[in-house]
């Protein structure tokens, strides 16, 4: 589904991608971790064009999407993305946050997307905020509500930039849950995480980045359970 | 204390009442209030304009921006009115008051476009790479979920640009229009009387900017409304 080789991305004289060489699989859950600034973020934002690469080339779907010819916007309607930060826009309800982008770009009528949306929205245990604006919800219900408004566009693939990262540790619980359901329905997702605990039991892939190249990848069993480079033990050691 | 209002209201009589005086303030404010709401609308587009060209990420549009706004705020606005007016338009047969709001329409371009210019960038990154993320273009980013957030913090700057430019308009007599300023001139050297007239003037300007003030903070409400807490 995402054939990734020999990525490279540069900010200036920074590397912080060094050669990423990547396939994920439908239905895969794939858990990226490493420690700060190993270049799991900028991974995660070059496979959907939010950061361009210096170098290499990322296939979706068996089509070059690292070319100034494709066309970003369609690729990324097949991508949902959720971000740390939330994002969702302050000065729209939730249920138009969940709403614009279907509608905008003619994927639905607007009577569909709400329908659509009251689904989502009951999925991820938000129905009675639909009129509420978002500034009157807590962080968890926020990240919830931008895990809907991504689904609201029917992606292939979900991408999550340390998703619980900004949140108080008491709603870490109800965000990790949402995206435990979504992986047991067999959506393909890629997760960049501190949340070992949530690694170990939702992943079906481990990647362990370093110094912007995949230091190790596996499963959890082998990755957390029997780690073979040094630098994984290492920083295993210190967040385990 | 008689004496005194004796006094003010001859002198108020000389200069308003007698030969129907008033109706020159009167015309003037008329002229001020032409000249400044073309203004304003003539600003604000090409502030618009001036403000997506400094935006842009095309080095010719952005250099085009930068000369625009240098020159505009490196020079004073009496010399671009009177360069406008006697030079620019100097062949052009077109009402006095059009040409000076052309005049002051482009110096407040200059100002309006930065003032939209830090607005925009204003508006959290993360907020157009949602947009972006979920597939919109960058017009559509910028249309549905950038702009209506950043009028908000646009709207207060540009309310106090209005009145600047309002206040900036008392020097379109340098171009032979009688606005308040001019008339209340005007009144001064007919009248050989300096308190009553300038004060007047003052005064007017003063009640114009006040309606002025007032209205734009009832809109500053009603956008507001719409930021639940």
């Amino acid at each position: 589904m995402i054939k990734v080789k020999n990525l490279h991305k540069s900010f200036g004289d920074l590397n912080v991608l060094n050669g990423i060489d990547e396939h994920i699989t439908q239905g895969e859950v794939v858990v990226v971790i490493g420690p700060s600034g190993s270049g799991k973020s900028t991974f995660l934002r070059c496979l959907n064009q939010l950061e361009t690469a210096t170098e290499g080339e990322i296939y979706v779907d068996d089509e070059l999407i690292t070319t100034p010819k494709v066309n970003v916007n369609r690729i990324r309607q097949k991508m949902g993305m959720v971000f740390q930060q939330f994002n969702l826009f302050p000065h729209l309800t939730i249920m138009d946050n969940i709403t614009l982008a279907p509608v905008l770009l003619k994927k639905m009528t607007k009577a569909e997307a709400v329908k659509k949306g009251e689904e989502l929205l009951a999925r991820v245990n938000l129905s009675e905020k639909a009129n509420a604006y978002p500034a009157q919800l807590s962080g968890g219900q926020k990240q919830r509500v931008a895990i809907a408004r991504a689904l609201a566009m029917d992606p292939e693939i979900m991408l999550f930039d340390e998703p619980t990262s900004a949140l108080d540790p008491e709603m870490v619980g109800e965000v990790l849950d949402v995206m435990k359901d979504l992986a047991k329905s067999g959506m393909t997702m890629v997760i960049v995480t501190h949340e070992m605990g949530f690694a170990r039991e939702v992943a079906s892939r481990v990647l362990f980045i370093d110094q912007g190249v995949v230091m190790e990848s596996g499963t959890p069993e082998e990755v957390f359970g029997n780690p073979q480079n040094e630098r994984t033990k290492n920083f295993l050691s210190k967040v385990l | 204390m008689a004496e005194w209002a004796a006094n003010f209201s001859d002198l108020f009589y000389k200069c308003f009442i007698k030969e129907d005086r008033y109706k020159l303030l009167l015309s003037g404010i008329g002229v001020t209030v032409k000249v400044s709401l073309l203004a304003i609308v003539i600003g604000i587009l090409i502030g618009m304009l001036i403000a997506m060209c400094n935006l842009s990420k095309k080095k010719f549009l952005k250099f085009l921006g930068g000369i625009y706004t240098d020159i505009i705020r490196g020079t004073p606005s009496v010399t671009q009115l009177m360069i406008i007016y006697f030079v620019i338009f100097a062949t052009v047969d077109l009402d006095k008051w059009i040409i000076a709001a052309i005049a002051f329409g482009i110096n407040s371009g200059a100002y309006v476009s930065e003032i939209i210019r830090a607005g925009i960038l204003s508006i959290d990154k993360g907020q157009a790479e949602a947009g972006r993320s979920l597939g919109l273009n960058a017009y559509q980013t910028m249309t549905r979920i950038i702009i209506p957030q950043a009028v908000k913090n646009i709207f207060p700057a540009l309310c106090n640009e209005f009145i600047v430019l309002i206040k900036e308009t008392a020097i379109v007599g340098y171009v032979g229009l009688m606005d308040i300023q001019k008339a209340g001139d005007f009144i001064k050297s007919a009248t050989f009387i300096a308190f009553m007239p300038l004060i007047g003037t003052a005064v007017i300007y003063y009640v114009l900017i006040k309606i002025l003030t007032l209205l734009l903070g009832r809109i500053e409400t009603r956008l507001r409304k719409s930021d639940a807490r």
